[in-house]
């Protein structure tokens, strides 16, 4: 059973076939960053529009490198993400279903970053914790088993990545902010500043906004401040409050096993730290399957099509779309 | 078989064409809800001509000008759809489908199809027969198109679509068509003759809307 995932939901112009629900027989991403730096962010008009100019060569090349010229469904990201974008590839998900007469199945692009593991670790052992941070998630959840997760947090400001990516911008270090950031922590001293750390609630949510503003201040405060040390500063206090909720979350929890997702999770400290601060296996997907990519919607997708079927050609994108969580 | 598809107005929708002409149409009155409506549509047009996508030889679309959003759903699926019968697609501008359909209607003049664009612009082209484009789509802003179409004085031009509709003060001088979305069996008419002219279908990944305005480059964080 092969299914070809397509994921457009930001930045990323994705494809893949994966066989059996984990073997990826191919997998494309042509990412737009270079559209988006001099903007210092994603714009979702420039996205949109790249979308509809790379996803046919994008998905030729995934059927090409699969050897297939009609996969048995088609699964794409319905949400959440940027509207214009998800509608994209979501049309020609359903176009491309219609015209091999296959199934179309929705898929969650957080479910997606669960299934990250799932193609990697053939030895994962559940209940899981995971901790997925990018540019525009930040969620703590309990991945029971597959497709049965506990939102157990998330951030109730910035997402991790974008304070990685505003505390950059603001520090001149470029676009995207976080391989910008932890290349420069590395000459800085992470205790040269004290940066709070939003722990003290008790609760597994998150919140940035109040480390970029005391970054900030920081910043005019100390203009003679080495920028690496400001770096290091930061990028310690988010791994540090990162790794203390998400080792808390596996005691408190008895989870078996710690994994990591989205962009964030490629940043050089968070894979360093967290192992440390467990003592359960850690799972560090690789850089490719951290980032958005198309294989783990395409195993999403596999997996909500044996379990509950295909979805209705008038699905809807839903740019807000959460988890579906039982309790 | 030609399968047209239309989304660059609010109100989106499907025709099957052969060689005898129109075989059926489906209009979709959900506004601005292409992305959920289009692909059940397409089933329907298909179910009401009696035919199967694979009957389909090349798939028409409407590029625009028009809305963002709706020109990415129809290019979206149009490739889609070509991408996976391994066939070629068409592009036509919405302001040459409405045209057609005032040509259609027995007019012999000349057509200025204008479409809302927003922030007080409109898209316009003018023609003098369905395949004479005299002025190719452009953005211009309403009281100026209109200004220099009352100025030249054609006693023999019609005004057609929302930008006329939108501004009736501006185009009341001249005679406004009531007609203003761009319809599905006017596309495969136009597409039609144009195969049959010997133009060629491009390859999927071809396609291209007709945005005729830049990018906007606003970052909006609490969207992403
Ligand atoms: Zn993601």
């Amino acid at each position: 059973m092969n299914v070809l995932g397509i994921e457009t939901s930001c930045d990323e112009t994705a494809a893949a076939v994966v066989s059996d629900g984990r073997l990826v027989r191919s997998s494309v991403v042509s990412s737009q960053i270079d559209l988006h730096a001099r903007y210092g962010g994603v714009v979702p008009e420039i996205a949109g529009r790249a979308h509809v100019e790379l996803l046919v060569p994008v998905v030729g090349e995934a059927l090409a490198a699969a050897g297939t010229d009609r996969p048995d469904a088609v699964a794409a990201t319905y949400g959440p993400g940027l509207i214009g974008s998800l509608l994209v590839g979501m049309s020609a998900a359903k176009a491309l279903a219609m015209s091999w007469d296959v199934p179309f199945v929705g898929v969650n692009h957080l479910e997606g970053h669960l299934f990250a593991p799932v193609i990697e670790e053939p030895s994962l052992l559940w209940p899981l914790v995971v901790l997925l941070v990018s540019g525009g998630h930040t969620l703590l959840v309990l991945a029971k088993a597959p497709g049965r997760y506990r939102l157990l947090g998330q951030t109730l400001d910035d997402a991790a990545g974008e304070a990685f990516d505003k505390v950059a911008r603001y520090l001149g270090l470029g676009y995207p902010g976080g391989p910008a950031i932890d290349r420069t922590a590395r000459e800085g001293d992470p205790r040269a500043f004290s940066f709070p750390r939003a722990l003290n609630d008790g609760s597994y949510d998150f919140s940035f906004s109040g480390l970029k503003t005391a970054v900030v201040r920081t910043a005019q405060r100390h203009p003679r401040a080495a920028t690496c040390d400001l770096a290091a500063s930061f990028q310690d206090a988010v791994v540090d409050v990162l790794v203390t909720k998400a080792a808390r979350a596996v005691t408190d929890l008895g989870a078996k096993g710690l994994c990591l997702g989205g962009g964030v999770a490629a940043n050089s400290l968070l894979r360093r730290r967290a192992p440390a601060a467990v003592d359960v296996p850690t799972y560090l997907p690789s850089m490719a399957m951290c980032t958005d990519n198309a294989a783990m919607i395409a195993a999403a997708g596999a997996w909500r099509l044996a379990h509950e079927g295909p979805s209705p050609l008038s699905l809807a994108a839903d740019p807000n779309l959460f988890l579906t969580f039982d309790t | 078989m030609l399968l047209g598809i239309e989304t660059a107005a609010e109100c989106a929708g499907v025709a099957l064409a052969d060689d005898e002409g129109v075989r059926a149409v489906v209009w979709v009155r959900g506004e601005r809800r292409h992305a959920e409506t289009l692909a059940p549509a397409i089933g329907h047009v298909l179910e009401q001509g009696q035919a199967s996508l694979a009957d389909v030889d090349t798939v028409a679309l409407d590029v625009g000008p028009g809305l963002f959003t709706g020109l990415r759903v129809g290019v979206a699926t149009a490739q889609g759809l070509a991408q996976g019968l391994g066939i070629g697609v068409l592009g036509v501008t919405s302001v040459a489908v409405l045209a057609r359909e005032v040509f259609d209607a027995g007019w012999r003049g000349q057509v200025a199809a204008v479409v809302d664009a927003r922030r007080k612009e409109v898209f316009a082209a003018r023609y003098a027969a369905p395949t004479e484009e005299i002025e190719p789509p452009a953005r211009r802003t309403p009281a100026e198109l209109a200004a220099s179409l009352v100025a030249a004085g054609e006693d023999d031009l019609v005004v057609v679509g929302t930008g006329a509709q939108r501004y009736p003060e501006l185009f009341a001088p001249l005679h406004v068509a009531a007609i203003s979305a761009p319809s599905p069996a006017a596309l495969v008419a136009l597409a039609a003759g144009r195969l049959r002219g010997g133009e060629k279908p491009i390859p999927p990944g071809l396609l291209r809307p007709m945005y005729l305005r830049e990018a906007d480059a606003r970052i909006n964080w609490a969207q992403r």
